[in-house]
């Protein structure tokens, strides 16, 4: 059961999902709405270009030194979901754009 | 009758089916029809050129115009019916309503509908809706079936985007001066009510609400301070005159009228028992001039309005109090809406008994259902415990016996279903992201779960 634990914590990059109220999203509204929310999870290992290595071996001979680079590729949104909408608490209706991913990949 | 037969396409043997002709075709292929036939095509234009910008008696003064209209009388123009939400919709109503607007008055108070009756119960909305008011697990205490019906809408992404489409179109502010668009506002509403199949769109119009919170969600469902509530409140023969000169509005006015118009002869004052049919041609009138809402955020009694008063009626004061009623002190329209929110539909006439349910097999311990319990939403959850109480609400319309078969299967279904029903809801605690964001998945867990 170790392994397996082991291999879902390297899951590739992929789209998840997750129903969640839209006070739990913390930007500050209150409503009992539920919305889903989709977001990128997973390992981007795969992905990792000549750049990466090249970058890394810059830090690691000390050409790179106070800067802040990230020698990774990024499991993040490629493009999000349209907009969504909601009665809050109050009755006002709020719309929030670009919350939830809708494509992921290694950038 | 050469032009009968020629309408009729290709010519049937004397004596074979000699009305075959006359099943109903939607008026844009009447219209393809008779313009392949050059009398018909000549007639045609000829009353449209009668009724340009005529009234009806001018029009009938003129010899070849009343010709023409005779004429057309046979053909297939005249029977042609149109869909909500076809291809060419307003094509269809404008040819619908360029031939009926010449054989009636004009000026009559109830207008047939142009749109084809809504003849299948898809009583399938109903059981679904029955199933998400039993089996919530807070069902009876503090739940609000508005939010639920939100949140089902938001776990479907057609559902949420056209909805997102109305919400943020209605209340996106255009200047000081003006709080928002009105007609884009109707148009993104007529997009989400008809494009959202009706289980996602009357769950959000039609829940049923315990509470003044849920109530007011309900009422917020179409954002009336864009799409209903205006600066003045016209007339509502006024209102009504304006809705009809505009063929889809009138085409929706005169679909309410014919499947919501409360009747004597029924027992759920409803034209042929069909909730359905009133429960869609209600919605039909949102994003029109006629557009109704609830009036308030009251639990106990649902009031529905246009934005419209009795107010400087003259002498028409009759007239225009009678239109209003329709809306607000309807009882066909008030039990659609109830019988919605409470999970049950009827199936009161034996003459018509529902189409077979397709059922796993029955095994010892599925609960025994009394025989006169045969329509399927009745059959397999808790509901019948609000079957019961709706039917006693309507009680004097009904006959005893009736009444007491329900109350009497909802003991009896109560204490047979309950270790079934528990299970379902530990299941349901534990996953609830499986069965709340598809819907469809649902009636078969269900099943199987009672089958076990």
């Amino acid at each position: 059961s170790r392994r397996k634990r082991a291999r879902a914590r390297h899951k590739p990059c992929a789209l998840k999902e997750l129903e969640v109220s839209v006070s739990e999203l913390g930007l500050g509204y209150e409503s009992d709405e539920t919305v889903l929310f989709r977001y990128c999870s997973g390992t981007c290992e795969a992905a990792v270009r000549s750049y990466d290595l090249s970058l890394k071996s810059m830090r690691s001979r000390r050409r790179i030194k106070k800067e802040k680079v990230r020698a990774r590729p990024c499991c993040r949104p490629l493009a999000y979901d349209d907009d969504v909408s909601f009665l809050d608490a109050y009755n006002r209706y709020y719309t929030i754009n670009e919350l939830s991913a809708k494509e992921c990949g290694c950038v | 009758d050469e032009i009968l037969r020629s309408l009729a396409g290709p010519p049937s043997p004397p004596g074979q089916d000699p009305h075959g002709w006359r099943v109903p075709v939607d008026c844009v292929r009447a219209n393809e029809l008779c313009a392949a036939e050059p009398s018909c095509s000549s007639r045609y234009r000829t009353l449209r050129q009668c009724l340009a910008g005529r009234d009806r008696n001018t029009m009938l003064a003129n010899k070849e115009c009343q010709a023409a209209l005779e004429v057309l009388q046979e053909s297939p123009l005249y029977d042609c019916r149109c869909k909500r939400g076809m291809k060419k919709e307003l094509q269809c109503l404008q040819i619908y309503w360029s031939i009926h607007l010449g054989l009636t008055e004009g000026e009559e108070f109830y207008e047939a509908s142009p749109y084809e009756p809504v003849t299948s119960r898809l009583s399938d909305i109903f059981r679904l809706a029955s199933i998400f008011s039993g089996m919530d697990p807070a069902a009876n205490s503090k739940s609000n079936h508005c939010l639920d019906a939100a949140k089902a809408c938001n776990l479907n992404d057609n559902c949420k985007r056209l909805r997102s489409g109305y919400i943020s179109t209605c209340s996106k502010e255009i200047s000081a001066t003006e709080h928002c668009s009105r007609r884009k506002c109707h148009k993104a509403l007529r997009q989400f009510f008809d494009r959202v199949p009706s289980e996602y769109t009357y769950r959000l119009l039609f829940c049923s609400c315990k509470d003044q919170a849920c109530a007011e969600r309900r009422r917020q469902t179409i954002v009336p301070s864009c799409s209903y509530e205006d600066k003045e409140k016209p007339n509502c023969l006024d209102l009504r005159n304006t809705c009809r000169t505009d063929h889809l509005c009138r085409s929706r006015l005169a679909d309410f009228h014919t499947n919501c118009q409360a009747s004597l002869q029924s027992l759920t004052s409803c034209p042929g028992d069909n909730y359905q049919a009133c429960l869609g041609s209600y919605a039909g009138l949102i994003g029109f001039d006629m557009t109704p809402n609830y009036v308030d955020a009251s639990t106990t009694s649902i009031t529905i309005s246009p934005w419209c008063s009795c107010k400087g009626s003259g002498n028409m004061e009759e007239e225009c109090e009678k239109f209003l009623r329709d809306f607000t002190e309807n009882p066909c329209l008030r039990n659609a809406i109830q019988a919605f929110g409470n999970g049950t539909d009827v199936n009161l006439s034996p003459k018509n008994p529902s189409p077979p349910v397709t059922l796993p097999p029955k095994t010892e311990k599925s609960p025994a259902l009394p025989d006169d319990i045969n329509d399927s939403n009745t059959m397999y959850d808790t509901s019948v415990i609000t079957t019961c109480t709706s039917v006693q609400e309507h009680g004097p319309k009904l006959n005893k016996s009736k009444e007491q078969s329900l109350c009497y299967s909802e003991t009896q279904l109560t204490t047979d279903i309950m270790p079934d029903q528990k299970t379902f809801v530990d299941q349901k605690a534990g996953g609830s992201r499986h069965w709340a964001g598809r819907i469809l998945p649902v009636v078969p867990t269900l099943l199987l779960k009672l089958v076990l």
